[in-house]
């Protein structure tokens, strides 16, 4: 998130400046932590917009003659069932599999595989 | 509220769609935009006086950062201030106190709940200010014609300085935002839209600075021919001034030329004939006595305390005898440093130390009515009410 300085050979009546140091910033005793929390926001923010989005489309049906309500009672058939609970099942498991690694080894490590 | 389209649709000019440029292929009937003038990058429309963010996915971004900024200052602040009194209590120490920095900071930083609250404040407007600035960035030079489009052309008047020395305290990031208020070519852009967030959506329509405006007072002789605005940012307020005083010349200053570009341009936009000059708060270049009226808006705690005082003495230079000082801030009037203690004093240095407030301390420093008395202006400790403040400094140019 590192301020970018605009490439171009217009006038922009911009000036040199003096960068702050909040990149550096640790909020949360390790930096790894502050990073994800940043991630998280970032990705409320990306969940937010999809579902905004979702709320303009499901608007622009309702004027199509697609209601909400009708949204809200589709029944799907077992075909779609069974490919969208193939998708969630695809989905939960790459987003939550990793909580279950069990790392036990520090950076400092010694390799003891053998070298071939 | 005044309607951009119902005061100016009968002469706007609809002028090519730029629609394409930021991959809108099409706009409902309802938001579909109307050129204000030939440039006129407005792919999604307006909200009465704002322009809305130009890509749908951009406003959703703001729109959740925004609630994130009301929600970390409510639930998640409650929760850390908590945090922070206990750890001050459990230290043998008074919260209700206002304890130096050096007793504070050990007994409370390794709180990680204290820690979270200041990240998603931080993060939050980390995140806002870069997703702006990538937007802006990406579509420079659109965005750089609609100024250019405008930068000569009224109602209101544009005098840029582009050689002018732009002093190293005002080059700060100010607000962490990217660049500050004078390092980047869209500075104003940026600082506009990100202030709503600071307004917490409360302001989309300008309804502070409308707010401010209409509670602006006057000279005693009721004249008022000419209004000044130091430090005019993206220019709200002077475009607030125009409408409430239209017969006035209004000028806002700022040492920003992005920023008084940017004010000019919207103004053009709204047909509001405010004037714009890049300069220097304590050094406006306009002659003694000129204006009936000079305020500023939150500027004053973003510059250190010499400069404070040498705006004030700016300000009473070119007010004409009788005229009136209205300089809206943090904490002036008869408020002033009341109400400290330990979570004020560690909130003020966070907001110094990591939203790069890096002229606060000395603004709360310095006797601010005293120093405006020195300079000789009559001054009322208990004026007017403003931003935030139930009172405020007001003072008087002696006739």
């Amino acid at each position: 998130m590192a301020t970018s300085k605009l490439k171009t050979d217009r006038p922009t009546y911009a000036s040199d400046f003096i960068a702050s140091d909040v990149e550096r910033a640790v909020f949360l005793g390790n930096p790894v932590l502050d990073n994800m929390m940043t991630s998280l926001i970032a990705l409320g923010a990306e969940v937010w917009s999809n579902r905004r989005r979702m709320k303009v489309v499901e608007a622009l049906l309702a004027e199509k003659g697609v209601t909400a309500e009708m949204v809200e009672t589709y029944m799907p058939t077992a075909e779609q069932d069974a490919e969208w609970q193939k998708d969630r099942d695809r989905f939960i498991d790459l987003t939550y599999s990793p909580l279950l690694r069990e790392g036990d080894l520090p950076v400092s490590a010694a390799f003891t595989r053998e070298k071939k | 509220m005044i309607d951009r389209r119902t005061l100016f649709g009968a002469t706007a000019a609809v002028v090519s769609f730029v629609g394409a440029l930021f991959g809108s292929k099409s706009a409902s009937a309802a938001s579909a935009p109307m050129k204000m003038f030939k440039g006129d990058v407005e792919p999604r429309g307006t909200d009465q006086r704002l322009e809305r963010l130009p890509k749908l996915d951009l406003e959703s971004y703001d729109n959740f950062l925004t609630g994130l900024r009301i929600w970390s200052g409510s639930a998640s602040s409650k929760t850390a201030r908590r945090r922070f009194n206990d750890a001050i209590e459990a230290g043998g120490l008074d919260p209700r106190e206002d304890l130096p920095l050096e007793k504070i900071f050990p007994l409370v930083e390794n709180d990680t709940y204290i820690g979270t609250t200041a990240r998603l404040r931080t993060s939050g407007q980390q995140l806002m200010w870069s997703a702006l600035q990538k937007h802006f960035h990406e579509n420079a030079d659109a965005y750089l014609d609609e100024m250019e489009a405008t930068d000569n052309i009224g109602p209101g008047k544009l005098e840029l300085s582009p050689d002018m020395e732009i002093p190293d305290y005002t080059k700060h990031e100010i607000h962490i935002q990217p660049g500050g208020y004078v390092g980047d070519a869209f500075a104003g852009h940026s600082y506009h839209y990100g202030t709503n967030n600071f307004y917490r959506a409360e302001n989309y329509q300008d309804e502070i600075h409308r707010n401010l405006a209409s509670q602006m007072p006057t000279p005693k002789d009721g004249k008022v021919l000419r209004i000044l605005d130091m430090g005019c940012g993206s220019g709200q307020l002077p475009a607030a001034l125009k409408e409430r005083f239209p017969d006035a010349e209004v000028w806002g200053v700022d040492v920003g030329g992005p920023m008084v570009r940017y004010a000019h341009m919207r103004c053009v936009d709204l047909g509001i004939g405010a004037n714009f000059r890049q300069a220097l708060a304590e050094d406006t270049k306009f002659d003694d006595g000129y204006f009936d009226i000079v305020t500023s808006y939150i500027m004053h705690h973003e510059v250190p305390a010499q400069k404070s005082k040498e705006i004030i003495d700016e300000a009473f230079r070119v007010l004409r005898p009788g005229g009136v000082y209205f300089p809206l801030d943090f904490e002036t009037g008869a408020g002033r440093g009341r109400g400290k203690n330990a979570y004020s004093r560690f909130s003020s240095w966070r907001d110094h130390r990591w939203n790069e407030e890096v002229w606060r301390p000395e603004y709360s420093s310095v006797d601010f009515n005293g120093e405006m008395r020195k300079t000789g202006f009559d001054v009322v400790d208990e004026g007017p009410p403003g931003w935030r403040s139930r009172y405020n400094v007001l003072g008087t140019k002696p006739a």
